[in-house]
């Protein structure tokens, strides 16, 4: 039987002495959204950059397929992960075709010329992103949610199964957090991609994502569907906030109100 | 693309009016005669004199535009130019020592080892282990590095007779005296290799500019990237430096020089048009030096020195305005 997940096996990761993540297992399933939560500091962007193999682990490792991240051909995995960095850093002038266009780099020989592929890639990735109108614009000229949005398409033009994103939402106001989660669940129902993301607001995580995994000052508290994870004392454990877990009037998912 | 044109045009209007313009003064009809065969001494000076010595500019120039555009691409810094961090003085000062000690190395070797050697330098001096060394800190690095260079230069200047002291210090200064289809033949063929190269790496350079992570999660080995960028670029410096010296500053304005007459979006285009402005800056500035005071040969280090350093003090102003020092 194949096995297409993303694992951390007995995973220890951190700068220097410090550990910032200690013997971790974890498994990321193909098809579902994933949302990394917790509080500053606890270890989760530096998770998600292990799981794109921008750090290596300081011992166990991540396997996709069952092969070590860190044996696997660097192009030949950037067809299978794609990540969005929390600040990538805008080429003055760009366009916005131009910038989704580098998303096809893992996919294009060093020579080959632009294929049809490549085009309708970066065309569905415009779709996906609502930003076929606005392809010809300066990314400069754009506003911050049309930004991002243009990033996203970037990586969705990557094509990969797996698709991470280091706080997609953080510089966001609420109307484009929203449109951002719910492009990137909508994408997941329709092309299957698995979205892994590090989200602040506990209450739009529960809302747009299957599984929450939680960390805590102390490590992983719980993971599972948010039902299962927003609990009063899970929330406790670890943000130290009291709060009540009510159901979210609008969707029904856990929401969490500070006491 | 009109504006790749203005810079076509521009660059053939220096390349004639350096052919044309000096103490023998030659005139249109006789510059087309003399250029294929004819003889007399207007045409001896075109073939002999003028004509290589306008190539080697075009060569050097090229080659330091190129290199400048590397490197300020690579550090998201348009302080990063070779000349700024050290390296050409590294490349001249390997020639020095090379010429001093009388070594039979061939001299573009000589200098891509200096310029290395200054790059290595000040890559070990800015690295702190556990950390991403700021641009910046390079930049004020590699001016260390460049004063270091040319103190020693200077020191070993006082080892020499008084002859071969003026002289080095002439070609320490940048100087395009005396050159001949040797020199020319040589930056050309090795600006050609290392332009291909540089072409090859035209896509990482794409991705880098995306940022580590990104470039990382496209795909791009970033560490093994940056440093043939780095290498390409310090060997393009020193193709420049072997034969027309440290000229000053030509890699520091030829990219945003190119950029600014061309206004060139994509990245082989931005390269082209900063080794179109290189190769335009150098043959100008030798003009200038050679006939803007009738009777005195400057060396061309001198005008670009002249007309880098305001350039210069203009950057600093602009990037203080922006925070950035």
């Amino acid at each position: 039987m194949t096995d297409d997940s993303l694992r951390a096996e007995a995973l220890t990761l951190g700068y220097g002495e410090r550990a910032v993540i200690d013997d971790l297992s974890l498994t990321l399933s193909p098809g579902r959204v994933y949302a990394i939560l917790g509080p500053n500091g606890c270890g989760k962007s530096t998770l998600l950059r292990a799981f794109a193999r921008l750090i290596r682990p300081k011992a166990g490792k991540i396997t996709l397929g069952g092969e070590d991240l860190h044996r696997q051909d660097t192009r030949a995995l950037a067809r299978r992960i794609a990540i969005l960095p929390q600040a990538p850093l805008a080429p003055s002038g760009i366009r916005v075709s131009d910038l989704v266009k580098r998303g096809r780099t893992p996919w294009r020989g060093l020579l080959a010329p632009w294929s049809r592929q490549d085009h309708e890639a970066c065309e569905d990735a415009l779709r996906a992103v609502a930003m076929t109108e606005l392809q010809e614009r300066p990314l400069a000229e754009l506003s911050g949610g049309q930004r991002q949005r243009a990033w996203i398409a970037l990586v969705l033009a990557q094509q990969t199964p797996f698709l991470l994103l280091d706080e997609p939402t953080t510089w966001l106001d609420l109307p484009h957090q929203i449109e951002v989660l719910s492009l990137l669940r909508q994408r997941n129902r329709e092309a299957g991609t698995t979205v892994v993301s590090v989200l602040h607001d506990l209450n739009l995580a529960a809302r747009y994502c299957d599984h929450l995994i939680l960390f805590g000052p102390r490590g992983l508290v719980a993971q599972g569907a948010p039902d299962d994870v927003l609990t009063e004392a899970n929330v406790d454990l670890a943000f130290g906030l009291a709060s009540r877990i009510i159901p979210d009037p609008s969707a029904g998912t856990p929401m969490v109100v500070p006491r | 693309m009109r504006g790749a044109v203005v810079l076509a045009l521009l660059l053939i209007a220096a390349t004639v009016a350096s052919l044309l313009i000096g103490d023998v003064h030659v005139g249109l009809a006789a510059l087309w005669h003399g250029l294929w065969g004819g003889d007399g001494p207007g045409a001896l000076t075109l073939r002999i004199i003028r004509a290589p010595r306008a190539a080697v500019a075009i060569g050097a120039g090229g080659a330091l535009g190129l290199s400048g555009a590397t490197f300020q691409m690579l550090f998201r810094n348009p302080l990063a130019a070779p000349d700024i961090m050290g390296f050409t003085s590294g490349a001249g000062l390997a020639i020095l020592v090379a010429i001093t000690a009388g070594l039979t190395l061939p001299l573009p070797l000589a200098a891509t080892v200096g310029g290395l050697l200054a790059a290595a330098m000040v890559v070990l001096l800015s690295h702190r282990p556990g950390h991403v060394t700021p641009a910046l800190t390079l930049v004020l690095v590699g001016l260390g590095v460049g004063f270091a260079t040319s103190a020693f230069g200077t020191f070993l200047m006082t080892r020499l007779s008084t002859s071969a002291a003026t002289e080095a210090q002439r070609w320490l200064s940048g100087s395009l005296a005396a050159r001949d289809w040797g020199h020319a033949l040589q930056v050309w063929t090795m600006s050609s290799v290392l332009a291909t190269a540089l072409a090859l790496q035209v896509r990482a350079l794409d991705l880098l500019e995306l940022g580590d992570d990104l470039a990382a999660g496209l795909g791009l080995r970033t560490e093994r990237a940056r440093w043939a960028l780095a290498a390409t670029g310090v060997a393009l410096a020193a193709a420049g430096v072997a034969v027309a010296g440290p000229v000053p500053f030509v890699a520091l304005m030829a990219a945003p020089l190119g950029a600014r007459l061309t206004g060139s979006r994509s990245m082989g285009g931005r390269l082209a048009a900063a080794a179109g402005a290189g190769a335009c800056l150098t043959l100008v500035a030798d003009l200038a030096a050679r006939a803007a005071i009738p009777g005195l040969q400057l060396p061309i280090g001198v005008m670009t020195g002249a007309l880098g350093a305001p350039y210069l003090l203009w950057r600093l102003s602009r990037e203080m305005e922006k925070g950035e020092l």
